[in-house]
């Protein structure tokens, strides 16, 4: 598998770059907004059904969710693997990056099925 | 003249010795001395970046099923721990890219093709004023004040 990882290394790395880019730019506001700022009520609109309905199911809307779902997960994927063979596990790496990017491109698929079901 | 293979392959050694590279080990100080702390906390950002995005699906996938789906999620997101978690992840992922743009300048060539090159705080300080820029225009859309 560790061959194979290898093999995929250039798009694995196309990606990664791509996903810490999107997910840093993105994410951050996301975090503040959805995940603390609506939750505690000071931004009550954010997490109103209408008002998040109308953005994400805009076309320009589900393109900026999907970069921010789908990329993100393989920029972590990538790095989550390297902290692992930087604390010694090279043996298991070929499971740990398996798993690592399986999980990526099984939340990519699932990111286009979801803006798409909008 | 024959292209068969030799029966005696001539680089192997006749016996089997020490191996001439070490196994790998982690450098001296690793993980809590120097740069390493933030080299490890860059990584895992990857963390942040790999649950947030989960969240963001899971948020896009109950709007997508319907109303009710939406508010049980809100109600859950309500909770204090992901409010925490939210909290950290904002501010994990602002310091990695500002970390990013720092580091940008190193990894340019001398010239932009017929160009030359800004000096490193133009472009540090124009990739920083972008993510500022960018977080603030998001964060006033998902807002609701546009």
């Amino acid at each position: 598998m560790r061959r194979v990882l290898l093999v995929l290394e250039p798009v694995i790395w196309a990606l990664f770059s791509a996903g810490m880019m999107v997910g840093g730019l993105l994410l951050p506001a996301w975090a503040l907004v959805m995940g603390v700022a609506g939750p505690l009520g000071i931004a009550a609109t954010a997490t109103s059904y209408d008002h998040f309905y109308a953005l994400a199911s805009h076309p320009l809307g589900r393109l900026v969710l999907l970069a921010a779902m789908a990329l993100p997960l393989w920029g972590g994927a990538h790095h989550l693997r390297h902290l692992w063979l930087d604390f010694g596990g090279l043996r298991s790496d070929g499971l740990v990056g398996t798993l690592c990017y399986g999980g990526a491109l099984l939340g990519s698929l699932l990111a286009i099925v979801a803006v798409v079901r909008l | 003249m024959s292209h068969a293979r030799p029966v005696i392959d001539a680089m192997k050694p006749t016996k089997p010795g020490a191996t001439r590279t070490a196994p790998p080990r982690a450098p001296d100080g690793f993980p809590s001395r120097g740069n390493y702390r933030g080299y490890l906390a860059f990584g895992f950002g990857g963390f942040f970046l790999f649950t947030l995005s989960l969240l963001v699906l899971r948020s896009v996938w109950a709007i997508g099923t319907g109303e009710a789906a939406w508010n049980r999620l809100q109600a859950g997101f309500q909770n204090p721990l992901y409010v925490i978690y939210h909290a950290i992840a904002f501010l994990w992922l602002s310091w990695f890219i500002l970390r990013l743009f720092r580091l940008f300048p190193a990894t340019q060539p001398k010239r932009f093709g017929p160009f030359q090159r800004p000096p490193d705080a133009v472009m540090v300080a124009g990739l920083s004023g972008a993510f500022v820029v960018v977080t603030l225009a998001l964060a006033t859309i998902l807002w609701g004040a546009v």
